[in-house]
């Protein structure tokens, strides 16, 4: 057990710090949250108040966005000189190379979005940081739903020709339930909203969400991974 | 004798679609607010468990793909997932004019048909995911996984959705309140027969289509030996 | 029959009836283009032997 959980430490450093060096995938997908941010401003009236209704749907369709430029290059930067299959071959299991991977896009995701957050107020004059504990667990929830899925279908789509479009084409639909409750949830936080008995709901859909897409994807990867 | 049981149940599928067309149009008693569109009825509904059907056998030949490796399995899911969107596009466009009458509006957005919408997505994904591959091993088990988490992403889309208000009609087949009978006898006899009818539809077109990705492995295997000499 | 919203029961019909008759016919396209290969394929071997 802490062998599985070495390995994907190891492979997690390893991904985070390959990423930090060229911060390649970090700077295109921050631009591109800010730039779809941008965009939402002409969308609608940014200075309504009907902005804090939408917050949490337009924060997380910016993460979604976002998000799928990064779990794309968690498996497609291991192409280049066989690195993929070399890892598949190496003592390290198919579901710790995973769960290693999951938790570096994990990581850089909410890294992401927290500095969305002051770019979000910032743009939209919203107070965002009034419960800043719950919202803080709430994206890491459904970072986490999103990353193990996206890094799973990134595992799938490795070898494919249109791996870009795939990826997002596959992974959206399957990410509603999360999204859904991630929007909800955001929303009742950034506009200073208690947690009702609703949220708890949606926050009980997330982690059931999260729980079942993990274990599903630890227990197929290595079907996948291994050719 | 596949052969056989393929015509007899396209005949008695052919002939049993005929006769409840009969029988819609022509026998059974009128609904008191909705006029003739209630008649959709007999289509949307069993459309959509069969296409419901055609997915759960889908998630079945994948998994046994994954299990035994054989083909056939493989051939059974794509077959199965094919003829279960072409019957979740019929529930989802009857319904959307069935709405149009009833609501007001093509697309009301309501939890169950945005379900529908959902789900038709997902397994559109699966094709698209097997027209990316060519080898078909790799393909065949790429698939499979992606299936599996279709019909476990499908389920929890199910469950989420099932938390909003509802504007779409609660149960009214027996089955499904707890045999209290919400709506007249004969329209939910045909509603069920008309389902045996589809069924059978669908069972036609799925055995056609797994021959066909048989016969296409044939093919690819003289195309080798064709390329070997 | 109460005539009351015929027109949209009869697209509704009209829809599932298309539905079914499209897939026939993409699966008799697939049969035809099937067959074909596999004439070609047969013709091919045979002329290789």
């Amino acid at each position: 057990m802490s062998l599985f959980f070495r390995q994907s430490m190891t492979v997690m450093v390893k991904d985070l710090r390959s990423e930090f060096r060229s911060k390649e995938a970090i700077n295109a997908s921050l631009s591109f949250a800010i730039v779809i941010l941008l965009m939402f401003s002409f969308a609608f009236d940014p200075s309504s108040d009907a902005i804090k209704e939408m917050s949490g749907g337009l924060l997380w369709i910016v993460f979604a966005f976002a998000g799928a430029l990064i779990l794309n290059r968690s498996f497609a930067r291991e192409l280049a000189n066989d690195c993929l299959d070399a890892l598949v071959s190496s003592p390290v299991s198919g579901a710790a190379l995973f769960f290693g991977k999951s938790l570096a896009n994990l990581v850089l995701l909410v890294g992401i979005e927290m500095l969305c957050f002051p770019v979000f107020g910032i743009f939209y004059g919203v107070e965002w940081w009034k419960q800043l504990d719950s919202l803080f667990l709430v994206v890491v929830l459904a970072t986490w739903g999103l990353t193990v899925i996206g890094t799973m279908f990134s595992a799938l789509t490795v070898n494919l020709r249109l791996r870009e479009l795939m990826l997002p084409m596959l992974l959206y639909p399957m990410m509603i339930p999360a999204l859904m409750a991630a929007m909800q949830l955001t929303t009742a936080l950034i506009s200073g909203q208690p947690l009702t008995g609703d949220a708890y709901t949606w926050l009980r859909l997330l982690i059931g969400f999260d729980i079942i897409f993990t274990a599903l994807s630890l227990a197929l990867v290595e079907t996948v991974l291994v050719r | 004798m596949r052969e056989k049981i393929m015509y007899a149940l396209g005949a008695v599928g052919s002939a049993l679609l005929i006769y409840n067309l009969y029988v819609i149009l022509l026998q059974l008693p009128d609904e008191a607010n909705q006029g003739a569109i209630y008649r959709i009825m007999f289509y949307h509904i069993p459309a959509f468990f069969t296409a419901g059907f055609c997915y759960i056998t889908a998630l079945v030949g994948s998994s046994m793909y994954l299990i035994k490796k054989d083909l056939y399995w493989d051939a059974l899911a794509v077959s199965a997932t094919e003829v279960g969107l072409a019957f979740a596009a019929i529930n989802l466009i009857t319904g959307s004019i069935w709405g149009r009458i009833i609501w007001g509006i093509w697309w009301a957005w309501d939890p169950r048909m945005t379900w529908a919408l959902i789900c038709w997505l997902v397994y559109f994904g699966y094709m698209m995911l097997r027209r990316a591959i060519d080898d078909p091993t790799e393909r065949a088990k790429i698939a499979s996984v992606l299936s599996i988490f279709a019909m476990v992403s499908v389920s929890i889309t199910w469950k989420a959705i099932e938390w909003w208000r509802t504007q779409h009609p609660g149960p009214v087949l027996s089955f499904r309140t707890g045999g209290q009978k919400r709506v007249d006898s004969p329209i939910e006899h045909m509603i069920y027969q008309n389902w045996w009818a589809l069924l059978m539809i669908a069972a036609v077109f799925l055995m056609i289509r797994m021959r066909q990705e048989q016969t296409q492995r044939e093919i690819d295997s003289l195309r080798r030996q064709a390329h070997a000499l | 029959m109460d005539e009351r919203n015929f027109t949209y029961m009869f697209y509704g019909f009209g829809v599932t009836w298309a539905i079914i008759a499209i897939y026939v016919m993409i699966l008799a396209g697939r049969e035809k283009g099937i067959q074909k290969q596999l004439e070609s394929l047969r013709r091919i071997l045979e002329d290789k032997k």
